[in-house]
C-alpha cells in the first residue's frame, strides 16, 4: 500500500518539474551563436503568464525579430564584434515587479537596456533607472504621462494615444452622430482613454452618455452592459481592452440592433478582432491602422517572417512591430555612441539613429524624431473602417 | 420594460452558469468537506476539451461537450486520487494548499499545452431570436435550458438512483454511511468525477458568448464560492438559489444603480445574508 501510494506521488511531482523545465526554458532564447565577441543583453520585464500573456509575448517577439536580425546581420560596436541576447523576466503586469525584473536584469545581466511594455511598470521602472544602476528604459506604452516624468533615460516608443482623441472623435461624429455610449474596459488605462475620449467629444459639441464600462478580463458575458448603453440610443460607442473580448463589446451590440459607429481604444487591433467578429460588423470602426495594412518599406517581409517563425495562426499586431523597430533603434545608437554600456551615450544618439536604420527594418508608423522628452514621434496614421476597408486616417501629432 | 426583460434573460443566463459551476463546488464540499479552489481551473480545462473537439475533430456542439464532460470526470477522478486521497487525514490547511497547486498547475499547464491566446469557440446556435420585441441570442436560450436539463438530471440522480443515494447518505453522516457498507473512497470519486463534469459543461455552455483562454477560471473562482456560502456550503438548492441571486444582482444593481458598483454589489449582498443567516440560505445546520 504504502508503495503504490509512494508511486503516486512521483508522477505529480514529475510532471510538475516537466512544466517548469518548459517554463524556464523560454528566457534565454533568441541569441545566435556568437563566435567570440562581446555578448549585449537586453533586458525585457512583461507580462509572460495569466491574462495579459499573449501581449507580452507579441511585445517580447517582436525584439527578438530584431535582435535575430543583427546578429544574423553582424554588429560592430567600437571596432568589436557584438552578439545581442535577450534576458527576459515576467513581471504578471504588476509595477513592483517589473521595477525589480529591471533591477536584476542590470544587476545579474548587465543589461544596457530594459523593455517595458505597460506604463505602471514603466512609472516604477523611473523610479529607479537615473540611480545606482542606470539603464536606458524602453517604454511601449502609449500613456503620454510616462513623459511628463521628465526622466532623462527613458525611450517612449508608440505613439501617443492623446493624439487620437481628435480624429477618432471628428470622424465618428460627423459620420454617425453625436450622443456618444461608453463601454470601455475598466482598467486604469481604460480610465484614461475615457476621460479623454469624454473631454473631446464634449469639446467638439457632443452629448456624453452613462458610463457602462466592465472588466474586460472578468466578464462573462457582454450582453448586459450593452444592453444598458443601448437603452440610451447612442450614436457612437466608445469600446476598448484587450482585441478578442472587444470584439465580443461589437457583436453584442450589432446582435441587439446598433447600427452606429465605434470609436476603438488603441489597446484593440481591428485585424484581431476581425477573427473574431463578421468583417461586416467592424465596418463604422475607428481604430489603430492594422500593421498588415501599413505601407513602410519593410512590413510585407515582416509580415512573411512573423507568420514563419513566430505564428501560423495569429497575425503581427502593432506591438510586434514597433517594439521590432525600437530594436533597431537602440542597436543603430548603440553603434553610434560606440558604447554598449552607457546609457547616457545611448540615449543622446537615439535622434541621430533614425536615419541610420535601413528601409527593410521599417515596418509601421516609422518615427522620424526623438522629443527632448523621450519620444519616437513622427506621422502617425490610423484607420476609419469602411464597407470591409481600412481608409487612412491622419492623426495630427502635437505635443 | 423592454430594458427590463432584455435585462432578465440576460441574467437568468449567467445565473444559469454560475449555479452549474456552482453545484460542482457544493457537491464536493458536501461530501469530502474540501474548499476545492481549482474549480474554476477544471472549468477551463473543459472549454478547452470542447474547443478541441469541435475544431480539431469536427464533433458536433453537444456530442463535444458530452465528451469534455467525460473526460474532466476522468480529471476529476485522477485529482481525487493522486491529490485529495493522500490528504485525507491530513489538516484542512492542506487540501486549501493542494487545491491551489492544482490550479496553478493546470492553468500554466494550459498555457504551456495551449498558449495564452484568446479562442473563439464555434456553436451552431449563433442566430438570434425576436420574443417579444426582445433580441436573444440562440446561445443564451441553449444555456438556460441546457442548465435546467442539467440540475433536474442531478436532482434525479441524487434522489432516485443508488449511486446518488449514498452520496447524499455520506453527506449526511460519513460514520453512518460507512456502517451500512457504503464505500466512501468510491463516494468520493464520483462526487469528483461528477463536479468536474457540471464544470465542464457549465464552461463549455458559456464558451461560445464568451472566450476560451487559460485564465478564464479566475474570475468565476471567486464567484462560484461566494455563491455556495450564500447558499450554504454543501446546500444543492443554496447553490443553484444562490446562482441565480449573484447574477440577478448584478446585473439589475448595473442596470439601475451604477455598473462601477455591480461587482461590489454582488458581494454587498452576501455580507448581508451572511449576518442575518451566518450558515447562508439553505444551510443543514451544519
Amino acid at each position: 500500500m504504502w508503495r503504490s501510494r509512494r508511486k503516486l506521488m512521483v508522477l505529480p511531482l514529475a510532471l510538475a518539474a516537466f512544466f517548469m523545465a518548459a517554463c524556464g526554458g523560454g528566457g534565454g532564447e533568441g541569441g545566435g551563436s556568437g563566435d567570440g565577441g562581446e555578448v549585449v543583453n537586453i533586458g525585457y520585464s512583461g507580462p509572460l503568464s495569466g491574462g495579459a500573456s499573449l501581449y507580452g509575448e507579441n511585445v517580447l517577439s517582436g525584439i527578438e525579430m530584431a535582435v535575430e536580425d543583427l546578429n544574423e546581420e553582424g554588429v560592430e560596436i567600437d571596432g568589436q564584434p557584438v552578439t545581442f541576447e535577450i534576458a527576459s523576466l515576467d513581471d504578471r503586469y504588476l509595477p513592483n515587479e517589473a521595477a525589480t525584473n529591471a533591477q536584476r536584469l542590470v544587476q545579474q545581466d548587465d543589461a544596457p537596456v530594459v523593455f517595458i511594455p505597460h506604463s505602471g511598470g514603466i512609472f516604477a521602472a523611473q523610479s529607479i533607472n537615473t540611480d545606482r544602476n542606470e539603464f536606458l528604459l524602453g517604454a511601449y506604452s502609449s500613456d503620454p504621462a510616462i513623459l511628463e516624468q521628465e526622466n532623462p533615460l527613458t525611450m517612449m516608443i508608440p505613439p501617443r494615444f492623446d493624439n487620437y482623441m481628435e480624429p477618432f472623435v471628428g470622424t465618428t461624429m460627423d459620420e454617425f452622430g453625436d450622443s456618444l455610449g461608453l463601454i470601455p474596459t475598466e482598467s486604469e488605462y481604460g480610465q484614461e482613454w475615457t476621460d479623454q475620449v469624454t473631454e473631446e467629444w464634449e469639446a467638439q459639441g457632443g452629448e456624453v452618455l452613462s458610463n457602462n464600462g466592465v472588466d474586460y478580463t472578468t466578464t462573462t458575458d457582454y450582453a448586459g452592459p450593452v444592453t444598458q448603453a443601448l437603452s440610451e440610443d447612442p450614436d457612437v460607442l466608445f469600446i476598448g481592452g484587450p482585441s478578442q473580448p472587444t470584439a465580443l463589446v461589437i457583436e453584442a451590440a450589432r446582435n441587439q440592433g446598433f447600427e452606429g459607429g465605434f470609436i476603438v481604444m488603441d489597446q484593440a487591433k481591428v485585424e484581431e478582432m476581425e477573427e473574431f467578429t463578421s468583417e461586416e460588423n467592424i465596418n463604422g470602426s475607428v481604430g489603430v491602422m492594422p500593421l498588415i495594412e501599413s505601407d513602410e518599406a519593410g512590413t510585407e517581409d515582416f509580415v512573411t517572417r512573423y507568420e514563419e517563425e513566430i505564428s501560423e495562426d495569429r497575425l503581427p499586431v502593432s506591438e510586434v512591430g514597433y517594439n521590432y523597430q525600437a530594436m533597431h533603434v537602440v542597436a543603430k545608437a548603440m553603434e553610434l555612441a560606440g558604447s554598449t554600456d552607457d546609457p547616457q551615450a545611448i540615449r543622446e544618439n537615439i535622434e541621430p539613429a533614425l536615419a541610420e536604420v535601413e528601409d527593410e527594418y521599417k515596418v509601421i508608423n516609422f518615427p522620424e524624431g526623438f522629443t527632448e522628452e523621450g519620444h519616437l514621434a513622427g506621422p502617425v496614421v490610423a484607420t476609419f473602417v469602411e464597407d470591409g476597408e481600412y481608409t487612412e486616417l491622419e492623426v495630427p501629432q502635437e505635443q | 420594460m423592454e430594458l427590463f426583460l432584455q435585462q432578465l434573460v440576460n441574467a437568468i443566463a449567467l445565473g444559469s452558469v454560475y449555479s452549474l459551476a456552482a453545484l460542482g463546488l457544493t457537491l464536493v464540499f458536501g461530501v469530502l468537506r474540501i474548499p476545492n479552489l481549482a474549480h474554476g481551473a477544471l472549468y477551463m480545462i473543459g472549454a478547452y476539451v470542447t474547443y478541441f473537439a469541435l475544431t480539431s475533430y469536427g464533433i458536433p456542439y453537444i456530442v463535444a461537450i458530452g465528451i469534455s464532460a467525460a473526460v474532466l470526470a476522468l480529471i476529476g477522478v485522477i485529482v481525487e486520487r493522486l491529490v485529495f486521497h493522500p490528504l485525507r487525514n491530513a489538516p484542512h490547511t492542506h487540501h486549501l494548499i493542494a487545491a491551489v497547486g492544482v490550479l496553478f498547475f493546470l492553468q500554466s499547464g494550459a498555457q504551456v499545452l495551449w498558449g495564452s491566446e484568446f479562442r473563439e469557440m464555434p456553436s451552431p446556435f449563433t442566430g438570434i431570436v425576436n420574443v417579444f420585441g426582445l433580441n436573444i441570442g440562440q446561445q443564451r436560450l441553449v444555456v438556460i435550458f441546457a442548465s435546467i436539463l442539467v440540475m433536474v438530471a442531478l436532482y434525479l440522480f441524487l434522489k432516485k438512483t443508488v449511486p446518488g443515494q449514498t452520496i447524499e447518505a455520506i453527506e449526511q453522516d460519513r460514520t453512518g454511511a460507512s456502517l451500512v457498507g457504503i464505500d466512501a473512497n468510491r463516494v468520493s470519486m464520483m462526487t469528483f468525477a461528477i463536479s468536474a463534469a457540471l464544470a465542464a459543461i457549465a464552461a463549455s455552455l458559456v464558451a461560445p458568448i464568451n472566450l476560451v483562454f487559460p485564465t478564464m477560471g479566475e474570475a468565476l473562482n471567486l464567484k462560484v464560492f461566494a455563491i455556495i456560502i450564500l447558499g450554504g456550503l454543501g446546500s444543492i438548492p443554496g447553490a443553484i438559489v444562490g446562482g441565480f441571486a449573484l447574477a440577478l444582482a448584478e446585473v439589475f444593481s448595473s442596470t439601475y444603480i451604477s455598473n462601477a458598483f455591480s461587482e461590489a454589489i454582488g458581494f454587498l449582498f452576501l455580507l448581508v445574508v451572511l449576518a442575518v443567516r451566518p450558515t447562508g440560505l439553505f444551510s443543514k445546520g451544519a
